[in-house]
């Protein structure tokens, strides 16, 4: 799983954006046993039915999205800089001051105005979204649109990178995490049939899987997902909201969705058999795709696995193996599990 | 020396590690360049130093100097949670601080991000964290890390080496590993030649933190002449800065020598060497403010390449101006006779 999600990682894709994520997963689940059938609707989802052991009780959705925050070309100067703005919900101080992926370019860079020609009180004010100018050495609009054109998409440039602690840093592990869970359940075997999702534009409102829960059908439906984990320095109890290390963690309410009550307390009886650990939210925030497949059509019974992320929506989000892996085991084992009810 | 044998050595400055105070693996890198045109080329109390040209006691002698540090962090505790606080090494902008990568060189490099807050903890602070706000997240728990980071130790910022459109390059310390693939460019020229004057080629310590190496460096070479080879902003020209790709600086402050500074014009011109001016108003920000008032004072000017986005991981310069300063410099010696 670790190896799908590096490769997955690397792949750039923005919302309205994911061609190259989706023909990665095409290439790879054309290759695995057992698919009934994988094809991709009208927005770019990926829907894929794999058959599974046994003639399923219900019918179950597993899903996660490919789109990842980005960046989009908005405008050109006279000078050849290109004014861009964000795709998804991204902090403008995780842009200025590094290199970015400019497809068909290379690498372009997102300056600043240098630190000795700002007063004292500038260097304190964040920088908003009108410092998001893109620089790829162009020395005139004429020269810049030879290159890069309105509604290019432009990425963080991050390698990955391997911390202390069982802990890796990227960009795009939201939601390229849920992405690589569900290449590894494709590849073996699986208990029952089951619909897998890969969900286009879930950064800009939780879009594509609109369109694809409706088409699906689901009775039941797990997201797998990446959360905001605030375990930082001196962060004590409910305010670090969920922690590395704690293993999955499965919500019971966030901005977009109250999860099913019974769903929500089996994941925890499941865990403890597994002797795994499992943690939820400390606090209501956040959303994902659950929010629009919960409601979908005449409703889904919905839950959530995430693993708990530093800086998301960064270049460099920090996540922990260990709690990918126990999140890969909880979500084998709910998939079983929802059958039984 | 070709387009592609320059670019590679500039690479090779800009990727070894050296913030003020902890210089010596971009020291030695630089002597390594150094010797190929000065034998006696050695470091001195962190100072890379050599000499070539007229050895005549009469000749005039040149200071060719750039600086050899960069900006950078230093890390002043570990917390009991496992995360890194540090202080600054030199001017830095705390404002693209957030989610940063960095490499921490302990007893060994380790990587860090620079850790950010989420809304919900930030209350919609719109403030720059202070740099006694700063953590930097290693994976590691205390115990771990304290095994192989100490305070002291230093911190870098991670760039990538680019080549962008139209000859520019971004890389991190640029400022001013640029200005010392400049001199080399120079001497390479003038590796073959009798020249006039006695050159001293000297890539200093610690100008970040306020000119130090430059101080002692001048100090020890003892030069009638010396040019600070620097980087400066780039901009459209109109309000004192470079239009880059239209070649050097060339400094004219109250605090530099008017004279070398009319001589550098004059040089430029009589070559065909493209040039711009860069008129400041009392001291320069440079190793040239040490240069002047040191010993009983030296002849001082500015020779500056435009940079854009000075201090970031991610300056940017175009490889034209670099080799037009470095030209400037080698004919500015060509014909420097008397001073």
């Amino acid at each position: 799983m670790l190896n799908y999600l590096k490769e997955l990682c690397a792949i750039n894709g923005t919302s309205g954006d994911e061609t190259a994520v989706r023909n990665y997963l095409q290439e790879k689940i054309q290759n695995f046993p057992h698919i009934l059938e994988m094809r991709t609707d009208a927005l770019g989802n990926l829907l894929v039915h794999k058959k599974g052991k046994h003639f399923p009780k219900h019918t179950v959705l597993i899903g996660a999205h490919m789109d990842e925050v980005g960046l989009i070309v908005t405008g050109f100067r006279p000078d050849g800089r290109i004014v861009l703005d964000t795709v998804g919900g991204i902090d403008p101080d995780v842009v200025i001051g590094r290199a970015v992926q400019v497809p068909n370019v290379g690498i372009g860079v997102v300056g600043s105005v240098p630190v000795h020609n700002l007063s004292p009180k500038q260097r304190d004010e964040k920088p908003t979204k009108k410092d998001l100018v893109l620089d790829i050495g162009a020395r005139s609009k004429e020269d810049a649109q030879k290159l890069v054109h309105y509604g290019d998409s432009v990425y963080y440039y991050s390698e990955w990178t391997e911390l202390g602690g069982n802990k890796v840093a990227s960009k795009a592990i939201d939601d390229r995490f849920g992405c690589a869970c569900m290449l590894k359940m494709l590849e073996g075997e699986i208990p029952f049939d089951t619909w897998f999702a890969f969900f286009v534009q879930e950064e800009i409102g939780l879009r594509g899987s609109k369109p694809a829960s409706f088409a699906v059908n689901p009775d039941f439906a797990i997201i797998l997902e990446t959360t905001t984990a605030a375990d930082l320095d001196g962060v004590k109890g409910d305010g670090a909201v969920c922690r590395l290390g704690g293993g999955a963690v499965v919500s019971f309410m966030d901005r977009a969705t109250i999860y099913d009550k019974e769903l929500f307390r089996m994941a925890f009886e499941e865990a403890e058999k597994l002797n795994i650990p499992c943690q939820t939210k400390t606090r209501i925030a956040g959303g994902n795709d659950a929010g629009s497949v919960h409601v979908s059509r005449d409703g889904v019974r919905t839950m959530a696995i995430s693993i708990p992320c530093r800086y998301l929506h960064s270049p460099f989000t920090v996540a922990q193996i260990s709690d990918m892996e126990q999140s890969y085991l909880l979500a084998e084992k709910m998939l079983f599990k929802i059958h039984e009810l | 020396m070709t387009d592609v044998t320059l670019k590679k050595m500039l690479y090779t400055l800009c990727v070894v590690k050296g913030i003020s105070g902890d210089e010596t693996k971009a020291s030695e890198m630089a002597l390594s360049f150094l010797k190929n045109y000065c034998s006696n080329a050695h470091i001195s109390h962190g100072n890379v130093m050599g000499t070539m040209g007229n050895s005549n006691e009469n000749a005039p002698h040149v200071l060719l100097d750039a600086h050899i540090d960069q900006v950078g962090l230093i890390v002043t505790s570990i917390t009991d949670d496992g995360f890194v606080t540090v202080g600054n090494i030199g001017g830095l902008d705390r404002r693209i601080f957030p989610d940063q990568h960095v490499k921490l060189h302990g007893t060994k490099t380790i990587d860090g991000i620079i850790s950010t807050l989420p809304p919900h903890l930030s209350n919609g602070e719109e403030q720059v964290q202070r740099i006694e706000q700063v953590r930097i997240d290693t994976g590691y728990s205390a115990d771990e890390l304290k095994k192989i980071l100490h305070i002291g130790d230093s911190v870098t910022f991670c760039g990538v080496y680019a080549e962008m459109m139209g000859g520019k390059i971004t890389a991190p310390a640029l400022d001013d590993r640029c200005g010392v693939a400049s001199i080399l460019y120079a001497l390479d020229l003038l590796q073959d030649e009798e020249i006039p004057c006695k050159v001293t080629a000297l890539f200093s310590t610690q100008e970040e933190v306020g000119e130090r190496g430059a101080r002692i460096g001048c100090f020890s070479a003892n030069p009638d002449i010396a040019l600070a080879v620097d980087v400066s902003f780039a901009g459209d020209g109109s309000d004192g800065t470079g239009i880059m790709g239209k070649g050097a600086m060339i400094g004219f402050s109250p605090s530099l020598s008017r004279k070398i500074s009319r001589d550098l014009v004059k040089c430029a011109d009589e070559n065909n060497i493209p040039y711009q001016y860069e008129v400041m108003n009392g001291t320069t920000g440079t190793n040239a403010d040490q240069f002047s008032t040191c010993r009983e004072g030296v002849r001082a000017c500015t020779v500056s390449i435009p940079l854009d986005y000075m201090h970031t991981p991610v300056e940017v310069i175009d490889i034209e101006d670099v080799k037009n300063t470095g030209l400037l410099l080698a004919n500015y010696l060509r014909g420097c006779r008397e001073c």
